[in-house]
């Protein structure tokens, strides 16, 4: 180990050390020509498919719900602030969207409970 | 509690269907059948990557998945994993190139070395044999690893239903589907059917049929000098047919060999009984008769000629394999040369939807097609993956073997790169003369300014496993000084790698 570092000093070798591999912090994910690609270009569809993809999508941060400034599709929902309800106010769950909201109670779970889960067995 | 024993998603009006008057009681089996049925419309589990294709591209990246936590299933119509390499490719041709040249080191080279031989027969059935043992070791290996690593194996040919559902015709007969967040299409290659020939693998034949002779042939016509028709025909041409290669371009191994090398592995495959028949087209072939007749034609306008065969080895290239895929159902089109088009993470235009592999861009390599199946994950996982194209070994497992990496003469003279070349023969190492095996050479090409390495052919003994050196210096960036003042092992072949970067950047010391 010292015997190379002492090496190193007098001649640098062109291989360098590039230590442990990281994800880099950032990536461009936006699609390019594959590295082995014999025409170094991407077909037209694969722009046309994200646009497609993407007109009533998240990913969309242009147009569409945005005519005139102050509308959703113009910012990131993180930008709309939190969501909780100012202090001293709740939501009842009855105002959530209905995936929050309880479960209506089925006729056959209405039906178990009143024969005390007879009806299952009957 | 309930959640359990009657799903609330189901509809009202299914249950009072089956159950008539609220009141009335049922019997329990009407009750099961319910249950069943509501059972199965919530059953479907997504999975998070669904593979069609479990050679090596979609096997690797399969079990890779696995060990990333993903929810995998892998989809294979062969009934063993492991695709063409592993079943009829790199791996039985192989067993085959090794066995015969053991036979043919017997036969021809054990008596100047002091070893007298009685009568030495060749057992075909046997060879065959030994080859089949090694695969099917190798297979059931995979699917050791696919139990180890959590992958579901689905025995059946996959098709696209849409862009997130496989529908899967089981080998065992029957149907199934699996739905994924991500699909990794990796159906491979085929071998590239001759114009006018039909394959029927008994006398016209391509490398699947070339690993299966159940004779030796004693003519052998190999259509195209690639690396595949020249292990192919070696191995015959080792036990006893006479082979004739009739290949197009005006050298053998494909246009990736460097020039110089492929003269040196030419003349030297002739001096073992091979024939060559190079700039030569091959116009029509005739396999109505006994044997097969070939027609061929000088390239460049000129002489015809027509060759006997008994058994024609069609070896002109490998397409992709898409056909039964279904990929009209979601709209993927491929290239003019049928590949599926990709993006740098592999993804098709269908971003969840991604190719490796064969059927793809690159070269058709196993050790390719497994760098990718890993990169491909780890786009999926963490958002990187690395495959360096720039440095795929290629090898020729021929005797001696021919291998390279990066680029050749032909191909930095083309691009106006300035280069320093250097190479040392194995005649001068001292391991090759002990094993009386010296022919060939190691070559290097290194940047005239920096003496970056550029490129490295071999031909020689062992070449195949020196190249893995070789790769490594240029996935890192080596100058050639480098690897010449790094210590090789004494007495090895090894060493002269070590020479001939030597001779690239200053002078080899024993030659």
């Amino acid at each position: 180990m010292f015997a190379t570092k002492r090496l190193l000093q007098q001649r640098q070798p062109l291989i360098k050390f590039l230590g442990k591999r990281h994800t880099p912090s950032k990536v461009d994910h936006t699609p390019h020509a594959h590295p082995a690609s014999p025409t170094h270009t991407l077909p037209e569809s694969f722009a046309t498919y994200r646009q497609k993809a993407q007109q009533h999508g998240p990913l969309n941060q242009s147009a569409q719900f945005s005519s005139g400034s102050g509308f959703i599709g113009n910012r990131p929902g993180a930008s709309l602030g939190p969501v909780e309800p100012n202090n001293g106010m709740y939501f009842d769950r009855s105002e959530l969207p209905a995936r929050f909201q309880r479960l209506a109670w089925s006729q056959a779970e209405i039906e178990a409970i009143e024969s005390g889960g007879a009806s299952l067995y009957a | 509690m309930f959640r359990s024993i009657l799903p609330r998603a189901a509809p009202k009006s299914v249950l009072q269907s089956v159950r008539g008057a609220q009141t009335s009681f049922r019997a329990s089996n009407i009750y099961f059948q319910d249950r069943l049925r509501r059972g199965y419309a919530s059953e479907a589990e997504e999975k998070d990557l669904v593979i069609i294709g479990g050679g090596v591209a979609g096997y690797v990246a399969a079990i890779k998945a696995g060990q990333a936590g993903l929810k995998v299933a892998c989809i294979e119509k062969r009934g063993t994993l492991g695709g063409t390499c592993l079943n009829v490719g790199c791996i039985p041709s192989k067993s085959l190139l090794n066995n015969s040249h053991l036979y043919h080191t017997i036969l021809h080279d054990t008596k100047h070395r002091g070893i007298d031989v009685g009568d030495v027969k060749l057992n075909l059935a046997t060879l065959m044999k030994a080859k089949e043992t090694s695969v099917s070791g190798l297979t059931k290996g995979i699917e050791f690893l696919f139990k180890k690593n959590g992958v579901e194996y689905i025995k059946g040919t996959g098709a696209f239903v849409d862009e997130h559902t496989v529908a899967v015709n089981l080998i065992e007969g029957g149907e199934t589907s699996v739905k994924a967040k991500n699909i990794f299409i990796a159906t491979g290659s085929e071998a590239t059917p001759f114009p006018g020939l039909t394959i029927d693998e008994k006398k016209v034949i391509t490398s699947t049929g070339a690993i299966a002779l159940q004779q030796v042939p004693k003519k052998m016509v190999v259509i195209g000098g690639g690396i595949i028709g020249l292990e192919m025909g070696s191995v015959w041409s080792r036990l006893g047919a006479e082979v004739t290669v009739v290949e197009y371009l005006g050298q053998i191994g494909g246009p990736g060999m460097d020039a110089e090398i492929s003269k040196m592995i030419q003349k030297m495959l002739t001096k073992q009984g091979m024939k060559f028949k190079l700039n030569t087209k091959v116009m029509s072939g005739d396999d109505s008769g006994e044997t097969v007749k070939i027609s061929t034609e000088a390239a460049k306008g000129g002489k015809e000629e027509t060759l006997d065969a008994d058994v024609v080895l069609v070896a002109i290239g490998r397409r992709p394999y898409t056909s039964g895929l279904g990929l009209e159902n979601i709209g993927l089109e491929t290239d003019d040369k049928g590949r599926l088009v990709i993006d740098q993470e592999y993804r098709t235009k269908i971003p969840h939807i991604r190719v490796i592999g064969d059927v793809t861009f690159g070269p058709m390599l196993a050790h390719k097609a497994e760098e990718e199946g890993v990169a491909a994950v780890e786009f999926l996982t963490k958002g990187y993956g690395h495959v360096n194209y720039g440095a795929i070994p290629s090898v020729m497992y021929t005797h001696p073997e021919v291998a390279w990496v990066g680029q050749n003469e032909q191909e930095l003279k083309a691009a106006g790169v300035k280069y320093k070349a250097g190479s040392f023969p194995f005649s001068a190492n001292s391991r090759a003369k002990t094993n009386l095996d010296t022919e060939g050479i190691v070559k290097f090409l290194s940047d005239a300014e920096t003496d970056r390495i550029l490129g490295v052919h071999i031909v020689g003994p062992n070449a195949g496993e020196m190249i893995a050196e070789a790769t490594l210096a240029l996935e890192y960036g080596a100058s050639s000084e480098d690897v010449a003042r790094t210590s090789h092992a004494h007495p090895t072949l090894s060493e002269a790698f070590k020479e001939a970067a030597m001779a690239t950047y200053d002078k080899a010391i024993h030659y």
